[in-house]
């Protein structure tokens, strides 16, 4: 009788890489005993990438080695590698290395260089082995001797339980006869959009699992490379209901009392449009001013900091202090120049996660449109961060400005108008003389409503409805949203 | 004439390092690793070796401590140098004259050689 050997398959471990996001893309980590090729041009990041992982081994206490051909010399590279936080000078000599061996290459071709290959991984007892240069290997060879070459590094990284990083600067757009042998191909980029430039990941190919697939952010900082799951990959579920039954207050009972249910539905996200100094922030302050302990509150501002939004608070007469102090609320801010999008949306839903926020209040919109570079994503990437924080029971308020200071039309930029739940639109008017702010309330999906135009006030006790507009003739123009140029307008209200 | 002989596995840096040395009117000869190093040095008997830390198959400590084995060398000079700092690699090896860290001036270096073995 033969037996099964269904049970004695063993699946392979992964190999936790020590920079921040990768493994999330690659399913779990690299696999151990794999071949791996980082390719991309040169200044796009696969040297630290490639010394990443290898500091990160050496902390959980393996050994790598570094070997290069010709590129910068070791000095250089350690040099360079010191000013990151990773580097570790007690990792050297014994668990970490920097050899070269384009000598062996050079006098022996692709045997020779297996010979060392093979000779240092057994000596060390390398747990990753880094071959930094691929392209001056691959000059003169044929694309059968590259393939057995790497035919015989899998076959001796299998036996020597080694992870191998091949790194390359080849045209990452040709298939390469080494493409085929690899386990898996890891591309990074660096892609200029006007004047500024951004970094991306792509896992082209993986071999035994599937990756998040498509291109991710990249950063370079001090800390090294950290990767930015593009948040459509990662958070796929069907769109969340609201709350319908379970109603938040707004943080302004007058404006609770215009809504049929008494309040916003949780989970529910609202946008508040219009221009400057229309209120917009003192709507958002007092939003979040109703955060408890039960129901904690987080400010995400792109625009004014913290100091200046305390500041603010305290004019409105809202406390915002003693909510910080008793954990209620959080304070964020983020900086709108060049952060990437999904490294804000990283920081946003890890800040949520952590103190179990309900309350979230995203004080200008245009932060996130700022930060994107290919801007028609932008209905994917809202609808897919809305989507996550509503299944995660946040009640959201956003703020978006609006580019007229004085004006009836309601512009929402493409992205925004499928995110929408409920509407809310502020506004200046000149009326006999006076200046007054208007609130018209748009639209609040699933819910019934008081519509019209609404006088506001606001004075230290914060933002109050003062009673009905009534408009004269011309005064005020239809105040229907309107498509703006970049895209359509947001569907009616329900 | 004295002779050195460097030990790089960056065989550019060996001999550019060569070239600048010969310039100074020494006679210098280059390895690329610690086993062809010790080869070399029982051919041209160098008055002193210049020798890189990191190297494959053997590493310059560990060429610098079989070649103090060998009496003939018990007095030659080495220059032990790294990308690395000397701390990090000091208990590997105490038997050296002198460490450069790299990247150094070529200046630093030539006033070592000059004061361990003259011109």
């Amino acid at each position: 009788m033969t037996a099964s050997t269904n049970d004695s398959v063993i699946p392979i471990e992964r190999l936790r890489s020590a920079v921040p996001g990768l493994d999330q893309i690659l399913g779990g980590g690299l696999f151990r005993t794999g071949v791996y090729i980082i390719q991309g041009l040169p200044g796009c990041g696969k040297t630290i990438l490639a010394n990443q992982i290898c500091y990160g081994h050496v902390a959980e206490g393996g050994a790598a080695l570094y070997v290069t051909l010709l590129a910068e010399s070791h000095s250089r590279m350690i040099q360079h590698l010191s000013t990151l936080t990773f580097f570790d000078v007690h990792a050297f000599p014994d668990k970490l290395a920097y050899i070269s061996a384009f000598h062996d290459l050079e006098s022996g071709g692709l045997k020779g260089l297996m010979g060392v290959l093979r000779r240092e991984m057994r000596t060390r007892k390398v747990g990753v082995l880094v071959l930094d240069g691929l392209v001056a290997a691959s000059e003169g060879a044929s694309d059968l001797d590259l393939k057995k070459f790497v035919h015989e590094l899998q076959s001796i990284a299998a036996l020597q339980d080694c992870t191998v990083l091949l790194l390359t600067s080849g045209n990452i757009h040709r298939m390469a006869a080494e493409h085929t042998m690899v386990d898996g191909l890891i591309e990074v980029e660096d892609k200029l959009f006007d004047a500024r430039s951004e970094r991306s990941i792509q896992i082209r190919k993986f071999r035994g699992a599937g990756p998040l697939r498509g291109k991710h952010s990249m950063r370079i900082d001090n800390d090294g490379i950290s990767v930015f799951p593009r948040i459509e990959s990662v958070y796929r579920s069907a769109a969340s209901e609201t709350m319908r039954d379970e109603v938040t207050t707004s943080g302004i009972a007058s404006l609770d009392a215009l809504l049929a249910v008494k309040g916003i539905p949780m989970a529910s996200s609202t946008v508040v449009i219009g221009s400057t100094g229309t209120g917009k922030t003192t709507m958002g302050l007092q939003f979040l001013h109703a955060s408890t302990a039960e129901e904690p509150g987080l400010h995400l501002s792109f625009f004014e900091g913290p100091d200046r939004l305390r500041t603010k608070a305290r004019s409105l007469g809202l406390g915002i202090e003693a909510l910080e102090a008793s954990g209620a609320v959080e304070l964020m801010w983020q900086s709108p120049g060049e952060a990437l999008l999904d490294e804000i949306a990283d920081r946003l839903l890890a800040a949520v996660a952590r103190r179990n926020v309900r309350r979230l209040v995203i004080d200008g919109l245009s932060g996130f449109l700022e930060s994107a570079v290919y801007q028609e994503r932008l209905n994917r990437f809202f609808s897919c961060l809305v989507n996550e924080l509503r299944s995660r029971r946040v009640t959201v308020l956003m703020t978006l400005e609006t580019r007229d200071v004085v004006s009836s039309v309601v512009a929402m930029p493409w992205g925004v108008s499928g995110i929408v739940d409920n509407l809310f639109f502020l506004r200046f008017v000149h009326d006999e003389g006076q200046v007054e702010r208007l609130l018209t309330i748009i639209k609040m999906r699933d819910t019934d409503y008081r519509a019209g135009l609404r006088r506001i006030h606001i004075d230290a006790q914060g933002m109050h409805i003062a009673g009905t507009y009534r408009a004269d003739g011309d005064v005020i123009p239809s105040a229907q949203p309107v498509a703006s140029p970049e895209g359509p307008a947001p569907s009616p209200s329900t | 004439m004295k002779t050195i002989l460097v030990v790089d596995d960056e065989l550019g840096s060996a001999e550019v390092l060569s070239l600048i040395l010969e310039e100074e009117g020494y006679q210098a000869f280059c390895a690329v690793n610690g086993q062809l190093a010790l080869v070399q040095a029982r051919d041209v008997v160098p008055d002193l070796v210049i020798v890189d830390y990191m190297m494959p198959l053997m590493n310059g400590a560990e060429f610098a401590r079989a070649l103090r084995a060998d009496p003939q060398f018990a007095h030659t000079k080495i220059i032990l140098n790294s990308g690395l700092p000397e701390l990090a690699i000091r208990d590997q090896f105490e038997g050296y004259d002198a460490f450069l860290r790299k990247p150094f001036k070529v200046e630093t270096l030539l006033t070592l050689v000059r004061q361990f073995i003259g011109r």
